[in-house]
């Protein structure tokens, strides 16, 4: 066993600090002990069953069981992504075929590369991160096109109005919110290692392995986020642009105000 | 009803719902060619709804709308909104420069054409290479008027088009329209202003509730008459 992993007996002596947080919550009247300590207890139980679970996939179910691994997590990342953007027609099809495309698409060109391995062991975790990505770029992108609809109809209608086609009507909209679905990415990968040391390279590094092997891990990780924040990011956008207007070139009603849809 | 050679609109038995609301009830009319028809009413009587019909920004619930006989859905409806051009209530500007808003429908538009239109919307040549940031609702409203205009449109329809401006910019825009329609442009006018319906328009139709109560010449119109 690798010195740098805890033991159980490390991981029960970690509560000590969750008993500090509750100890400290209580001196300080925030009202908050008891929320800790459901938080600590249900983290602890939540990832004991996500690791039984991978356990049983990584020795068992091999890639058949990766792939629906990956699926479930598409799905579910499509319906968090479609309920931030409440009022758009068809949000949750929208939202997990772009989730879908971005994570088949990144995967797919790294496993058909050779730069990851074609292991449940590898491509679960990786596979993990690429759909959290394409799930925030989606839910940013459906946000901001239903919220920019609703605000600038008027511009939108009077670009109609002159002959546009709703493509295009609606694409200066529709570009500002690619654009803001983006920054995170794109400002991440610019201060990786520089603000944070991230997840892949900190957890590699525990592991033993060393920085500089470390770091390839991490570009490549960089480099797959940004490809699949920007492929999450154009799915939606075409779609939600075709979802919003019919064969008519026509804005169509939004069913729920934005400020009640963010609630 | 068949639309007649003169007329540049037909309705037939026009009506739409949204959801329990009736917007438009069996609304038949015809709207002439090469003049001016004023649309009025109070508010909420279906006045804008219908003119949003003409150019396909809204559809019918049932009912047919023609354009020079043709039912408006056997158009090509890109085609249509550059033979049709709205200019809404309040003047919504696209661009950051004048001669890009005058681009937006017309992109390969030359300076020279672009100060053409300026003067046919009683605006300044020097007006054309200038933001549109410090435009007055006045300037910015005409300037709507000019970038409809520069896609060619046979019909021009104007959803109240002063009623956001005050009353010298209000002026100014309503001279404006005065020359496109002495100029043959058909023009559709929602108006609420009776005296305003009654400078500019020869034909009327009066909405009331979503149904039309009144049809014809304009000094011949009860609606009116009770608002001289």
């Amino acid at each position: 066993m690798n010195p740098a992993v805890p033991t159980w007996a490390g991981v029960a002596a970690s509560a000590a600090l969750v008993g500090l947080t509750i100890l400290l919550a209580w001196h300080g009247r925030l009202n908050l002990a008891r929320d800790i300590a459901v938080a600590a207890v249900r983290a602890g139980f939540q990832l004991a069953a996500v690791g039984a679970i991978l356990l049983l996939v990584f020795h068992h179910a091999g890639r058949a069981g990766a792939a629906g691994w990956l699926a479930v997590m598409v799905l579910l990342a499509g319906r968090v992504a479609a309920k931030r953007a409440t009022g758009l027609p068809r949000a949750l099809p929208i939202a997990t075929a772009s989730a879908a495309v971005a994570t088949a698409t990144t995967l797919g060109t790294l496993l058909a590369l050779g730069v990851i391995a074609p292991d449940a062991r590898v491509v679960i975790p990786v596979g993990g991160m690429v759909v959290s990505g394409a799930m925030q770029a989606t839910a940013l992108v459906l946000v901001r096109a239903r919220d920019e609809a609703h605000a600038a109809r008027p511009a939108i209608e009077a670009r109609l109005a002159l002959g546009l086609p709703s493509a295009e009507a609606f694409a200066p909209h529709l570009r500002s919110g690619v654009r803001t679905a983006l920054i995170p990415a794109i400002d991440s990968t610019k201060v990786v290692g520089l603000i944070s040391l991230p997840g892949a390279m900190t957890g590699l590094i525990l592991a033993g392995v060393d920085p500089f092997t470390a770091i390839r891990y991490q570009i490549v990780v960089m480099y797959m986020l940004l490809a699949a924040a920007a492929l999450a990011a154009l799915t939606a956008a075409r779609l939600a642009e075709r979802a919003m207007f019919d064969d008519a070139h026509r804005l169509r009603p939004l069913t729920s105000p934005p400020s009640k849809a963010r609630a | 009803m068949r639309a007649t050679t003169s007329s540049a609109f037909a309705l037939e038995q026009v009506t739409l719902r949204r959801g329990d609301a009736v917007l438009l009830d069996g609304v038949t009319c015809e709207i002439a060619a090469g003049a001016c028809t004023a649309l009025i009413g109070s508010n909420g009587a279906g006045k804008s709804t219908l003119l949003r019909l003409l150019n396909r920004l809204d559809e019918p619930t049932s009912g047919v709308v023609r354009f020079h006989g043709e039912p408006l859905p056997d158009l090509d409806v890109l085609a249509l909104r550059r033979r049709v051009g709205l200019v809404g209530q309040r003047p919504v500007l696209l661009t950051d420069r004048v001669l890009d808003d005058l681009r937006v429908g017309r992109p390969g538009l030359t300076e020279e054409e672009g100060t053409a239109l300026l003067a046919r919307a009683h605006l300044p040549a020097g007006m054309l290479l200038r933001p549109t940031a410090g435009l007055s609702g006045g300037e910015s409203q005409r300037l709507c008027l000019a970038r409809a205009l520069a896609v060619g449109p046979q019909v021009l329809l104007l959803d109240e088009p002063t009623s956001a401006l005050d009353p010298v910019s209000a002026a100014a825009v309503e001279d404006t329209v005065r020359d496109l329609i002495a100029g043959g442009l058909t023009v559709v006018l929602v108006s609420h202003d009776a005296a305003q319906a009654r400078r500019l328009a020869g034909q009327v139709l009066v909405l009331r509730g979503g149904r039309l109560s009144e049809q014809g010449p304009v000094h011949d119109i009860g609606y009116l008459k009770e608002r001289a």
